[in-house]
């Protein structure tokens, strides 16, 4: 059976999961901010799936430059110029991070998928079934980026983000 | 955060003195770099390093250079962690297994260590919780 998301906890226990994988792996002090979405031009998402008795998504979103300079964050090197494999290997690794930290918040019995990035511009991600539980705009000295929390519902409240 | 001036002088000389082989198996290339460092970090830079990207190229390393010690993420392509830790038991290997995961569940912890892994280490990681974790294993 399901269970069911207790939405209140959702967003501060993101931001606490966040600034811990910042902290711990970029060095970077990582907050919640009222950065206001964005939905075009040239970014990343890195996405994995949460299974089993709750179904979901979380999706790791940043510009190019932002996700090149988490990398040479993250490889203690100098930012990649272009994202390359690396860049991409790093954005999948961070957003392997927290959804692992969140789902031992969320419920028993979930397990995570392995990440997957989409890089380009002027693309949706859409998740069958699912619908925005928490999109949490952060800022931290590289810049803004936002974590989205995608639930799978009854398949009526479809969205793409 | 611990740097490589904290570290005592006596792991370092046993880990150099052990020639410990070390197999990090993580299908993240980023995040095997991140290991190998946090490996020195916490002491450990005396050890011969050898990395796979899955649970079946681990097995063929097992099999080529006999690891002390198998750092293994647990979510992997091809083998995931808990099938690599399961076939290396059918084969009788006596490496040291442990995880080092983002899988930070309760219920995954217990199933690991059910299945014969000595520790579980879990992602975001400092060096401070390789030494701590891993000072033991060299004790032993």
């Amino acid at each position: 059976m399901p269970t069911e998301l207790s939405l209140e906890i959702l967003p501060n226990a993101l931001s606490q999961i966040v600034d811990s994988v910042f902290g711990t792996m970029l060095n970077l002090e990582a907050g919640a901010s009222e950065a206001p979405w964005f939905l075009s031009g040239d970014h990343l998402t890195a996405a994995v799936h949460l299974m089993g008795d709750w179904n979901g998504a979380l999706l790791l979103e940043c510009d190019r430059e932002q996700a090149c300079r988490f990398a040479g964050r993250f490889l203690s090197t100098d930012p990649p110029s272009t994202v390359d494999d690396d860049v991409r290997d790093v954005l999948g690794e961070l957003a392997n991070m927290i959804g692992g930290n969140l789902k031992c918040v969320l419920t028993p019995g979930i397990r995570l998928s392995l990440p997957s990035v989409v890089d380009g511009g002027h693309y949706s991600v859409r998740f069958c079934g699912a619908q925005v539980c928490a999109r949490v705009p952060f800022q931290c000295d590289d810049g803004p980026f936002w974590i989205t929390v995608l639930g799978v519902g009854d398949g009526s409240n479809e969205n793409s983000v | 955060m611990l740097n490589e001036e904290d570290l005592s002088g006596n792991i370092v000389k046993r880990a150099r003195d052990t020639n410990m082989r070390i197999l990090i198996v993580d299908d993240s290339r980023a995040m095997r770099m991140i290991v190998r460092r946090t490996l020195r970090q916490a002491g450990f830079d005396g050890c011969a390093e050898v990395e796979a990207a899955n649970g079946r190229e681990a097995l063929d390393q097992v099999q080529a250079v006999a690891p002390d010690l198998i750092l293994s993420d647990w979510n992997m392509p091809e083998m995931n962690g808990l099938e690599l830790l399961r076939e290396l038991k059918r084969r009788g290997s006596s490496a040291t297994f442990g995880f080092v995961t983002s899988e930070s569940s309760p219920d995954m912890q217990v199933a690991a260590l059910q299945e014969g892994a000595l520790f579980f280490i879990t992602k975001p990681f400092t060096a401070d919780k390789f030494q701590s974790t891993l000072e033991p294993l060299l004790r032993s």
